[in-house]
């Protein structure tokens, strides 16, 4: 289901890959944190473009040249079983599991030829506070390069985020 | 860089609430504990420079970046049915 912006108290950005975003200050995702690679952003917008409604675009409000492409990845992986270190629980205050969502970032390879997702640090978001963290599965044995089989993201109708 | 000689069983404190102990020293390899207040993250550093990388590589640094066409919605984003178990050791 798309959501779109709201009008009211709202305030734009220019992004270099969307163009003018509109958004509202309830849009923002927090990362208190920031980004390992991108520390000093903290506030985020989660987009995503009508033709590809599987990937989620996690735009910087903080700095428009920045947006990691992400996705679910439960959609590709159904087994895929993270193991969360109390830090992030903790930290997030995640109390229930109505309280908050995983997005694993997905990174084009150079050629445009694969996708992989990173399953070894997937991004926690609490959905009650808004705000989220990259949590790293330190003691698992899933890669930050895993790559996602062609099959299985024409099989969901995904497309690429070229 | 802070440079300090420990023998094992000897501890270094960072800040008021962080101790490293070298908990045992076998040939080239020292194994280290870590002491931490349960909300501070500790990973080992390549683990944490590879997803540095990962995610600028991600953000397309260094790529062109053209503007995209089409509309551009909030993104849903919906909790899971399926609960994330909690990891075992801290």
């Amino acid at each position: 289901m798309e959501v779109t912006m709201e009008f009211a108290q709202s305030a734009t950005i220019e992004t270099t890959r969307f163009g003018t975003v509109q958004y509202a200050e309830t849009d923002i995702i927090e990362f208190p944190w920031g980004l390992p690679g991108f520390s000093g952003l903290q506030r985020f917008l989660a987009l995503s473009l009508a033709e590809q409604p599987n990937f989620v675009w996690l735009q910087s409000v903080d700095d428009p040249r920045i947006a990691l492409p992400a996705a679910d990845p439960w959609q590709i992986f159904g087994d895929y079983d993270p193991r969360l270190p109390v830090y992030a629980t903790d930290t997030l205050q995640l109390r229930d599991p109505s309280d908050f969502t995983l997005l694993c970032v997905v990174v084009v390879t150079k050629d445009a030829e694969e996708l992989t997702m990173n399953l070894l640090a997937p991004i926690v978001v609490n959905l009650k506070t808004n705000r989220a963290r990259q949590v790293m599965l330190e003691n698992s044995s899933y890669s930050v390069r895993t790559p996602i089989p062609r099959k299985r993201l024409e099989a969901q109708g995904a497309a690429q985020p070229a | 860089m802070l440079v300090l000689s420990r023998k094992v069983n000897q501890s270094i404190m960072v800040g008021d609430n962080v101790r490293v102990v070298v908990v045992a020293v076998d040939r080239d390899q020292v194994k280290l504990g870590i002491e931490a207040p349960r909300e501070i993250a500790v990973h080992r550093s390549e683990i944490y420079e590879e997803i540095q990388r990962s995610n600028r590589a991600a953000a397309g640094e260094g790529a062109p970046q053209a503007p995209r066409t089409g509309a551009v919605n909030r993104a849903a984003l919906t909790p899971r049915k399926k609960v994330p178990k909690p990891e075992k050791n801290h």
